[in-house]
């Protein structure tokens, strides 16, 4: 008996490995923009914490957008693959095992719908986020508004991430891809 | 002229027009859900074993970056009311997580 498969390797990729990731980058950003919240152009430590920021930004797009890819183009191909006519055993195609149950059948009518597209929603808006940060640097100290704007799309970003990967771990719970 | 001196006289409308195409490109995601949904528009599908979606985010994207170069091309040396951009980008946010939510799917049809 084989203990992980390749889909299931994949999988654990996409949600734990990547999303995980995601999910703790996201905390160490929102905290670094929250400790210079009030700083102003005089600031060298909240200047030097931008500075990490931008590179923490970086590698938090980077990993959305693999997250968003692998789960679009590895993951979701064999989860909604189409049984053999008359087929009984439906564990090795989620959907039609999440349809196959009124019960169920919310978790992809309604969970994996969004997941299909709230996700590229999050990788283009940290893509915008990472753009501005490595463009302006430390001096968006001096550039409250525009902090604002930046803080208000991470935080979005982070419960949007959240929110989808729970609803992928409800997903993954009744119809894994094994 | 020092890094930071320059960095002082650098319009933010190179910031604006990033970050307010991100907003129109999540507006875009949740318009061609929708439009799919509702038989307007479907994007055609460009990866057979991925379906529908890989046409649809696709041209999210496309749009997303035309956009962006459009806006960063006119408003690069501006400098921009970020106030209305925030406004704007949210409202935009909001919307297209609107399109993407499958109980709004089913308010018509």
């Amino acid at each position: 008996m084989t203990l992980f498969t390749e889909r299931s390797i994949w999988t654990m990729i996409h949600g734990i490995v990547l999303g995980g990731s995601a999910l703790l980058a996201f905390s160490a950003a929102l905290y670094c923009m929250w400790s210079v919240r009030t700083a102003d152009g005089n600031d060298s430590a909240a200047r030097t914490r931008c500075g990490h920021l931008a590179r923490l930004m970086l590698g938090l797009t980077i990993i959305v957008w693999a997250m968003v890819l692998i789960g679009t183009y590895v993951n979701f191909p064999p989860y909604r693959a189409t049984p053999p006519e008359g087929a009984t055993d439906l564990s090795a195609f989620p959907r039609s095992l999440l349809n196959s149950n009124p019960e169920t059948a919310w978790l992809h009518g309604f969970a994996m719908e969004i997941k299909e597209h709230v996700p590229w929603m999050i990788a283009m808006l940290m893509t915008a986020v990472s753009f501005v940060l490595l463009r302006y640097h430390s001096d968006l100290v001096e550039r409250p508004r525009v902090r604002r704007t930046i803080s208000a799309f991470v935080t979005i970003g982070f419960v949007l991430t959240a929110g989808v990967a729970l609803l992928g771990m409800l997903i993954n719970k009744v119809a894994p891809l094994a | 002229m020092n890094q930071r001196s320059q960095s002082l006289t650098r319009p933010n409308g190179t910031a604006a027009a990033a970050l307010l195409s991100g907003a129109i490109g999540a507006f875009a995601m949740g318009l061609f859900a929708l439009s799919n949904e509702w038989g307007i528009f479907s994007a055609p599908t460009l990866y057979g074993p991925a379906g529908g979606v890989s046409g649809r985010t696709t041209f999210a994207v496309v749009v997303w970056l035309i956009v962006w170069a459009v806006l960063h091309r006119a408003w690069r040396a501006r400098e921009m009311n970020m106030s209305a951009i925030f406004i704007a980008s949210l409202i935009l946010i909001a919307l297209g997580l609107l399109g993407a939510f499958p109980p709004v799917w089913q308010l018509v049809g």
